[in-house]
């Protein structure tokens, strides 16, 4: 009953002062604004990721030089530097002869930075080149649109052959088949024996934008110094975890490491990838919310001086209402209520401002943006709880004042 | 300052004599001394008043005496610093806050000088105002406030704003904010201040027909012609009861009993004992 009063009351006074609750509210607008956004973006990030690393192949690991662990930091990057040495070609047959679990152990080197390829008048730069083992294609997310990938024999012949990149195909064959004509790496001629499938992006970068030669054509182009990444497939989702396993001591037995001895490579999967994005988005999530917190605050002290002004505005009335029998309470309520309900019309704002965004950021981006339920609720009770602790020292000034005094007040 | 020797009022005098009549408001030796820095200020020195029911007391003095004072304690918005105040046979000077806010909203109506309505509200709704806080429900309420409008002859301004009324129409939405509750007494502080002549003849003429429906009514005032139109004046000087005597009006009205105990009009208002 006196709920509905306050209610009124409160909506009434911040309509009729529009610009100023307007700009008291800038500062929960903003803080829920930025809070509802980031949950929705880092959601749709994390939803996106997933599925691309899901299509990256979840069955199969990669075997390289360095662990994710060991790149996400300077100090174990420079321990990691001393302490693990490249996967050797040998080391690759070995794997490939004794990982007895796994369905297919292939091995890659790539480059990508300040390689030219050309074909006729038309050229590339910075092209994904990689020397590759003939069963890469069982690994592969790829399918053969044309003619063939490399073969057994290629690799053992060490034979100046390619297979391109669907990019490849549209940028330096236009208009023509590219099967069978020239394609020139870094000043070296090879012959195109086959194209991929169309594989789109990830995060805007172009998938389609590689060569494969054999693996022996591409250490005699660029050295042996390279390491190499051997690609481990698993039968099946539930064999991963033992395939990484055998994988793992056939590596530390072809090292001779010690028990107690550190890994001197690193095992990639996809879950490690997941593990290490959510590791940065969590601190970029972090460090978002932290903001809006600080936005928040600030909000919160604005609508208490707002809610002080507003006190001292309405003395006179508060001392109406306590002569016309109005308790201690009552008059609590009364500006409690005003400053919720104006923080809580703030949070909405904010909330509205943040499916906006989510809108166009969906039209614009790959990503797939939502508002998740769950997040509008704690931005509804986040706001609602500010406008209520930032308005209780103003509302009880308000009940404290002595009616006879306050009846002799301006307003 | 010398203190006037006084005498207390002889309460024989008032038309409260009658028998039968009982007695809404009494004090008793009522002081207030208010803290202004290190020097103390006595506003009331042993004020002992008695009003009966359906009176209609005038209370008279320069600015300064202590009338104000007065006016606060009886009307519950203040407590006596020494003393003791009765309102409906219920010891009110030792209430705290929430129970005398409570005796204000039942018992107490309120006319002030300067209307004090909100301003942001209907007239209705101002009217209605003190059975919010009564807790009475909405659809109530608003039977009643249109009620106490019709009574004061103001329904066809019950959704105007205060800024859209004229001083007097302001004032009558006031009295009949005031007599929403059926309160005890009707307690009017200078009611008329803010008006011109003719419209305070009229509230004044509005406070005569309220007086016929059997209400209680204090006034307090600083002007002789308003406090002519009571039946008893109650004169304050310094803080203490300096004269107590009948008006004019008083002594032509004593013949008579107004219409509600002839049995003629509405029922008593106000409500006997606690």
């Amino acid at each position: 009953m006196h709920l509905k009063e306050s209610l009124l009351v409160a909506l009434d006074t911040l309509w009729s002062h529009k610009l100023r609750s307007f700009l008291t509210l800038l500062g929960i607008i903003v803080s829920i604004w930025t809070l509802v956004a980031v949950v929705s973006l880092v959601q749709g990030v994390n939803q996106y990721v997933g599925d691309k690393i899901a299509g990256l192949g979840s069955n199969s690991v990669n075997v390289s030089q360095f662990s994710l662990d060991d790149v996400t930091d300077q100090k174990r990057f420079r321990e990691a530097q001393k302490r693990n040495k490249p996967i050797t070609l040998s080391e690759y047959q070995y794997l490939r002869a004794h990982a007895t679990l796994a369905q297919a152990v292939a091995a890659e080197v790539q480059r990508q930075t300040g390689t030219t390829l050309k074909a006729g008048n038309h050229s590339m730069t910075d092209v994904v080149v990689a020397g590759d083992t003939a069963n890469s294609v069982a690994l592969a997310q790829f399918t053969i649109v044309a003619g063939r990938f490399l073969s057994e024999t290629d690799e053992s012949h060490d034979a100046p052959v390619a297979f391109i990149g669907a990019d490849l195909a549209t940028k330096l064959y236009p208009g023509t088949n590219p099967i069978g004509q020239q394609l020139n790496i870094d000043g070296h001629n090879f012959l195109v024996i086959g194209q991929a499938s169309v594989m789109g992006n990830v995060f805007g970068q172009s998938q389609d934008s590689f060569v494969e030669i054999p693996i022996g054509v591409y250490r005699g182009m660029y050295g042996t110094r390279d390491s190499i990444g051997v690609n481990v497939k698993a039968p099946s989702a539930l064999l991963l975890p033992a395939v990484t396993d055998q994988v793992r001591v056939l590596m530390r037995n072809v090292r001779h490491l010690h028990y107690a001895d550190k890994d001197t490579f690193g095992i990639i999967g996809a879950d490690s990838l997941m593990n290490l994005w959510h590791q940065l988005t969590g601190v970029i999530a972090g460090v978002m919310v932290g903001v809006s917190f600080v936005f928040l605050v600030v909000g919160g002290i604005v609508i208490m001086n707002i809610m002080l002004a507003a006190v001292t505005e309405r003395t006179r009335e508060v001392g109406i209402r306590k002569a016309l029998g109005a308790r201690r309470k009552d008059i609590l309520s009364q500006f409690l209520v005003e400053s919720a309900v104006l923080s809580t019309v703030g949070g909405a704002m904010g909330i509205g401002l943040a499916y906006g965004f989510t809108l166009v950021a969906g039209a614009v981006t790959p990503l797939p943006f939502s508002l998740p339920w769950l997040a509008v609720l704690a931005a509804f009770v986040i706001s609602t709880s500010v406008g209520l602790f930032f308005g209780i020292y103003p509302a009880q000034k308000a009940a404290k004042l002595d009616p006879i005094t306050a009846l002799r007040a301006e307003t | 300052m010398a203190t006037t020797p006084l005498v207390a009022a002889p309460v024989s005098d008032s038309l409260a004599a009658a028998p039968g009549k009982d007695v809404v408001i009494q004090t008793r030796d009522l002081w207030k001394i208010y803290q202004m820095g290190t020097e103390q200020v006595a506003a009331l020195r042993g004020v002992s008043i008695e009003i009966h029911r359906n009176e209609y007391v005038a209370i008279m003095g320069p600015s300064g005496s202590g009338k104000s004072t007065l006016m606060n304690l009886i009307g519950c918005l203040d407590s006596p610093t020494k003393g003791q105040y009765w309102l409906n046979h219920q010891l009110v000077s030792e209430l705290d806050d929430d129970a005398l806010a409570h005796i204000r909203n039942h018992e107490i109506g309120f006319v002030f000088q300067t209307f004090n309505l909100l301003a942001r509200a209907t007239a209705l709704h101002n009217v209605e105002l003190p059975l919010v806080y009564a807790g009475v429900a909405a659809a109530q309420r608003a039977d009643r406030a249109l009620e106490a409008l019709r009574k004061v002859d103001l329904v066809d301004r019950k959704l105007h704003r205060p800024n859209e009324l004229s001083g007097g129409q302001r004032q009558r939405v006031a009295i009949a904010r005031a007599l929403i509750n059926n309160p005890s007494i009707l307690l009017a502080d200078e009611p008329t201040g803010n008006l011109d002549s003719t419209t305070s003849n009229d509230i004044m003429a509005l406070m005569d027909k309220l007086w016929d429906l059997g209400n209680t009514i204090v006034l307090v005032t600083h002007e002789p012609d308003i406090s002519e139109f009571a039946h008893r004046v109650i004169y304050i000087r310094d803080g203490q009861v300096a004269r107590d005597e009948v008006t004019k009006r008083g002594r032509e009205r004593s013949g008579q009993t107004p219409l509600s105990a002839r049995g003629q009009a509405e029922p008593t208002r106000g409500r006997p004992g606690a």
